[in-house]
């Protein structure tokens, strides 16, 4: 057994389905469509971090390389960032890009689940999308991908631009940064893998995995002091700042 | 931003720590998000296609 190629992924899923647990359990509470996704979201990251520990633990399984592809590289930053979109974007719009995101989903699933599979195509340790021979799968995971980091990412720091600006909410502007950095952790890791750097996907996936859970429980959580203020300012009631 | 605005931000501040920490950050994460995005963009055009 190789401990980088399997225990990192496996504290990789862990974390994210005790993260996922925690904000479905805040979802039941309060309701919000961002939640949701971003419940969905974690539980992907999980499912994509247990496929790679699999893969580490036992060797190659073409229904994890797909499970793995198709919930670890193809959807979660999509709906991740989808989930942002909820949180930040009018309603009409986020509800006309999940329906996109949804038939994205299927499609992407049935060329996955149809696609010519060469696992000598990938190094020795880790998972990587050479193992699918099929054109096409590549170009739906560059654009979804993009779109979820962006919006995740992007979410973020105009949250914290929002917040910062007026000095209000500093555990939402903390939490926010982690969850900035580590939206762009697994972005950057896996960036480099498609540029040949083999090594650094699996840690960027944990570092990711374990700042989104700080953010999340940052964001979430008052401040023990809160910031100097002379005057008394509404907050908004969500995580992010108000449409 | 609106004169009432920036009454209160001039007003409210955030310990001087988090004041130097978050603009950095801010400006970190916005050149990170330009950075990946020519370094997405070069590798779906296939100037970098890996090895």
């Amino acid at each position: 057994m190789n401990i980088f190629s399997t225990l990192l992924p496996f504290a990789s899923c862990v974390v994210s389905f005790v993260f996922a647990f925690l904000v479905f359990k805040r979802y039941l509470a309060r309701r919000g469509p961002h939640l949701l996704l971003w419940g969905i979201g974690m539980t992907m990251y999980g499912i994509g971090g247990f496929c790679e520990a699999y893969y580490g633990m036992f060797g190659w399984n073409p229904l994890v390389f797909r499970l793995w592809y198709l919930f670890g590289a193809l959807l979660v930053a999509a709906w991740l960032g989808q989930g942002t979109v909820y949180l930040l974007a009018k309603r009409r719009w986020a509800d006309i890009l999940m329906i996109v995101l949804g038939l994205a989903s299927i499609y992407g699933a049935i060329r996955i689940f149809g696609a010519q599979l060469n696992p000598t195509q990938m190094g020795a340790n880790e998972l990587s999308h050479k193992a699918i021979v099929s054109g096409g799968v590549p170009w739906l995971t560059a654009c979804l991908n993009i779109y979820g980091t962006l919006a995740l990412v992007g979410g973020a720091a105009y949250s914290i631009y929002i917040f910062w600006r007026k000095r209000i909410l500093l555990n939402r502007v903390i939490g926010n940064i982690f969850i900035a950095v580590g939206a762009l952790s697994p972005a950057i890791g896996g960036t480099l893998s498609r540029l040949g750097i083999g090594g650094v996907l699996y840690i960027s996936e944990l570092l990711g995995a374990i700042l989104l859970f700080i953010g999340f429980i940052r964001a979430t959580t008052p401040m023990a002091s809160a910031p100097t203020a002379t005057a008394s300012v509404a907050t908004p009631p969500v995580e992010g700042p108000e449409k | 931003m609106t004169d009432n605005e920036q009454h209160l931000s001039s007003e409210r501040k955030y310990p001087a720590l988090y004041e130097k920490l978050v603009t950095i950050a801010l400006g970190v994460i916005l050149v990170a998000i330009v950075v990946l995005l020519i370094a997405a963009a070069t590798v779906a055009l296939g100037l970098f296609s890996g090895k």
